[in-house]
This record gives C-alpha cells, sequence and structure tokens, in this order.
C-alpha cells in the first residue's frame, strides 16, 4: 500500500491549529480546447504531451504519471481522501490522470477542469514555501509546454475566476475551541470582504467536518501570487490569534474542569466505542486532538491524531483490509482500528 | 447506499454512507456557482436580451456562442477569451474588481515581459521593506533591482 501522503503525517508549522497549506496553479496547453470543450483525440494529445514532459520533473524527486482510468476504484478514492486530487477527478476516470512525487505532496492532474492543476501540499503553515515550489514546477513544464496565456487576461482558465495568475493558496484550520465557543461565524464570516472564501475540508459543497474550515484566496487578477499569498498569510495570523485565545479560554479557572470533562469523554468514546460512523470519529477525533495540543491529554505520538484522520476514512480501511467492506463492517473496524492505535501510544 | 437521481435524462448516481444518507433529501436550491457565474455574463440591465450581432458570434476554434458561456459560466478554449472579450470584461470585474493581470509571465515567448514584471514585484517589495524599515533586505531587493533592469535595457540573457 502507498504511504499516506506526508503532508498528513506531519505536523508542520504551527501544527496545533494549522493542518496543511496547498498552492494550486491550473494551466492549459495552448491550441487544444478545455477538457470540458475537448474531443476524445484531443483529451488523448493532452495526456501525450503531459505523460512525454513528466521526465523533466527529475530534478524535483522522482514522479509517477497514472491514468486514472487504469487504476481501480478504491486507489482512485485513496487519492481523493488525501486531497490529492479532487473528487471531481474521479468521476468519469476516462482521458484524466495525475502526476504524483514520491512523498505525495505534489499531484498534477491532467484533464480535471482544465488540461493541468498543478497542486503542491505542505504540513502545517508553509504559504510561502508551498508557493515556491508550485511556481518552479510550473517553470519546469513550462519550458517544454505552451500554456494558454495572455498579456492582458494572464493564464487562461476553464472558468473566468481563475483566470490571471489562476493560483488558488489555501490553509487548513483545526479551530475546534472558536467552534465550541461558536465564534466561527464571527471570525471567519468576513473573510469574503477581503476576497478570501472559507470551505469545509473536502472542497466545494462539502460541510464542516472534525473543525476543519480551509481558507482560500478568490482573486485570481489584479494582484500579483506574491501579494496573494501575503495577503493569505495575513487573514491566517488573525485566526491563529484568534483560536489561541479561544483556547486559553477555555483552560481558565473556572472552564477547566468542563473543558477537561468534555475532551476526556470524547478521549473515552474514542478509547472504548465498538461501531463508530466516520463522521462522529472526525467530530471525536478533533476534541483529541485539542485535548493533546493543549496539554490536557497526554499521547506519546502527537502526529498520529492526524494520520487517523484519514486512516479512518472508508477507502482507507477498505484498502487497509484489502476488499470492500459493508458499512457496518468498516464502522466496526474504525471503532477497533482507533482503539488500537490509542492504545499503543497513551 | 445508493442514491439514484434522473433529472432530464441524465442519470446522476450518489454513494452514501449511512450516516450521510439519512441527512440527504434531493431538495436543491439552485443555489450554485455555476448558475452565479452564468447569470454574470447576462448583458446590462436585466431584461435586456442580447443583440443579434452578439447572438451570432461565435468562437471559431470550439464552437461555443455567448449563449453557451450564459449557460454554464465557463469558457471553451482559450480562443474564447478573445472572441467574447467585450462580453467578459466586466465579469471580470465584478468577480476580482479588475480586468488586468498581474501575475507571473511565462518565460518562453515572454521573456521582456516577465522581467518587466519581476521589476515590478521587487519594487513593490523594496518599498514594502522600506516602509517596515528593514534596510539589509531592502538592499539586497535594491542589488537584484539593478541586475534585472540592466538585464531588461540590455537584453543580456534573454
Amino acid at each position: 500500500m502507498k504511504n499516506i501522503a506526508s503532508w498528513m503525517k506531519q505536523g508542520g508549522p504551527e501544527g496545533d491549529i494549522v493542518l496543511g497549506t496547498r498552492c494550486r496553479l491550473a494551466r492549459n496547453l495552448q491550441g487544444i480546447p478545455f477538457p470540458e470543450a475537448a474531443s476524445r483525440d484531443q483529451l488523448r494529445e493532452v495526456l501525450q504531451q503531459v505523460e512525454n514532459v513528466v521526465p523533466r520533473l527529475q530534478s524535483l524527486g522522482s514522479f509517477t504519471y497514472l491514468e486514472m482510468g487504469t487504476m481501480d476504484t478504491l486507489d482512485r478514492q485513496i487519492l481523493a481522501e488525501e486531497h490529492l486530487i479532487s473528487p471531481s477527478h474521479i468521476q468519469n476516470p476516462q482521458h484524466k490522470a495525475v502526476i504524483l512525487n514520491d512523498t505525495s505532496n505534489v499531484s498534477i492532474m491532467v484533464n480535471e477542469e482544465d488540461h493541468l492543476r498543478i497542486q503542491v501540499l505542505k504540513p502545517g503553515l508553509q504559504t510561502e514555501a508551498a508557493w515556491q515550489l508550485a511556481t518552479k514546477i510550473d517553470d519546469l513544464l513550462e519550458e517544454h509546454l505552451d500554456f494558454a496565456f495572455d498579456m492582458q487576461t494572464g493564464y487562461l482558465t476553464s472558468c473566468p475566476t481563475n483566470v490571471g495568475t489562476a493560483l488558488r493558496a489555501s490553509v487548513m484550520f483545526h479551530l475546534p475551541a472558536l467552534r465550541r465557543l461558536k465564534k466561527v461565524q464571527e471570525v471567519l464570516g468576513a473573510v469574503s470582504k477581503f476576497g478570501l472564501t472559507v470551505r469545509g475540508l473536502y472542497g466545494e459543497g462539502s460541510d464542516v467536518r472534525g473543525n476543519v474550515f480551509q481558507l482560500s484566496n478568490q482573486i485570481t487578477l489584479g494582484q500579483s501570487e506574491e501579494e496573494t499569498i501575503e495577503h493569505l498569510a495575513r487573514f491566517t495570523d488573525q485566526i491563529l490569534h484568534s483560536e489561541r485565545q479561544a483556547r486559553e479560554y477555555l483552560l481558565e479557572e473556572d472552564r477547566r474542569l468542563e473543558t477537561e470533562d468534555w475532551l476526556f469523554r470524547s478521549y473515552g468514546i474514542l478509547s472504548n466505542a465498538r461501531t463508530i460512523t466516520s463522521l462522529e470519529a472526525m467530530e471525536l477525533l478533533s476534541d483529541l486532538k485539542l485535548g493533546v495540543d493543549l496539554g490536557v491529554i497526554e499521547l506519546s505520538d502527537r502526529e498520529l491524531l492526524k494520520q487517523l484522520m484519514v486512516q479512518i476514512r472508508s477507502a482507507h480501511l477498505q484498502k487497509m483490509m484489502g476488499q470492500e467492506l459493508p458499512v457496518q463492517e468498516r464502522d466496526r473496524l474504525r471503532a477497533s482500528l482507533i482503539r488500537d492505535t490509542l492504545r499503543s501510544k497513551s | 447506499m445508493k442514491f439514484v437521481q434522473i433529472e432530464n435524462n441524465n442519470k446522476t448516481e450518489l454513494r452514501l454512507c449511512q450516516a450521510c444518507a439519512q441527512g440527504y433529501t434531493s431538495f436543491s436550491t439552485g443555489f450554485n456557482l455555476q448558475h452565479l457565474l452564468s447569470s454574470m455574463f447576462q448583458t446590462g440591465n436585466v431584461g435586456q436580451s442580447l443583440s443579434p450581432s452578439q447572438q451570432l458570434k461565435q468562437c471559431p476554434t470550439c464552437g461555443r456562442t455567448i449563449l453557451d458561456v450564459q449557460k454554464t459560466g465557463r469558457f471553451g478554449c482559450s480562443s474564447c477569451y478573445e472572441v467574447f472579450k467585450d462580453e467578459l470584461s466586466p465579469v471580470l470585474r465584478r468577480l476580482h474588481g479588475s480586468s488586468t493581470h498581474m501575475g507571473k509571465v511565462p518565460a518562453r515567448g515572454y521573456p521582456k515581459a516577465r522581467i518587466a514584471r519581476q521589476i515590478e514585484e521587487l519594487r513593490r517589495r523594496l518599498q514594502e521593506c522600506v516602509r517596515l524599515e528593514k534596510y539589509e533586505q531592502a538592499a539586497k531587493y535594491r542589488d537584484e533591482l539593478h541586475m534585472l533592469e540592466k538585464q531588461l535595457a540590455g537584453g543580456e540573457g534573454v
């Protein structure tokens, strides 16, 4: 089995609050219609051109080109659960591909909404590093591929919401204390006025799970990539500050008992449950992570919880067992995996 | 658990776990990004229809008309950006507050423009450093800036 993507294994800078950072660049090949309007032959032409340049990326590590159509359903789902590909890249896998590096912190989707979606994922808060790597990959690809570009409008994309820099930078936050104090709306509600947007963990239209929120830029025209990154970083600082304050508040003398009770109850359920849905597990693991990050609960390996958050998802569980499983069986296995993991580290 | 929805001869399949399925309904508010986007392409005032010449405009590369773009909120190919320039420009301003690219320029095909952009970006950083009184960093940017300006003037390494 492929190892879990490195960005989901390690903590990284500000790892108690920021789970990860992502930079995505959309690029299209000059002279070929965007995937939605392209014929099969044209889509194949894109795959061919892109596959040919994969060896040019070797200076940045080892990269593998995988056609989505040749992968089995479970393997595709695993990539989506680790955010290496989008949920929409799994649907209709024909004429789609993904290029992954050996540590799975770079993924390039081919023939998604645009011909190329270059993604860099880093653990913790690393906006600048993620952007630097993404632009380096773009430079290497651009030496061999003609990208659709216009001096006035920038990089041309299928959707005009991406045109220009075609950069989407995101920071994934774990905000359990703000959520507990019902202040998430207050803190994140205003971001749209500043050209930013907030979503749940699994991208567009997804609801919030395990108190994970994704903050991204919305504007791609009229500002440089560096400005976009700096702007996002400034807001990130504000959010970090608010969450830290909320955490301190939860530990103040007259609230500490209540907070500890809440966190230990969640720990108790996770350590003892015999069957658990992924939704409940995500919520409780979020509590447990908070408990560990606050120093209220002790676990010998704190990165473990981040790994568990992805290991308990359906495709990962089924891959671990080497077969597709009915829902009840998955819930049972999930509970058992969590129990065993926590017992070995407590 | 599997949901199959058939609408306008389009079959959509949804696979959900038990917990998600309990909260799932087929109710749709009709409020989504695509609708928002396509509404942005409606020209001028509400109710004002497209002129016949606008309706006839078609992208020679992918065959899309402005009606297609209105429907999907998406372009078919890079030529669409040129063909539907007039319709697009106000949309971009509404979406981004600007219709001018200020970012990266590909090195190949635009070597001078790329350097010019890098110079602009360095100037911005330099000003920021001076404002924050980070003079050491500012000096570094100034050196880089001089090098790029020389390159641009002399055509070296371009």
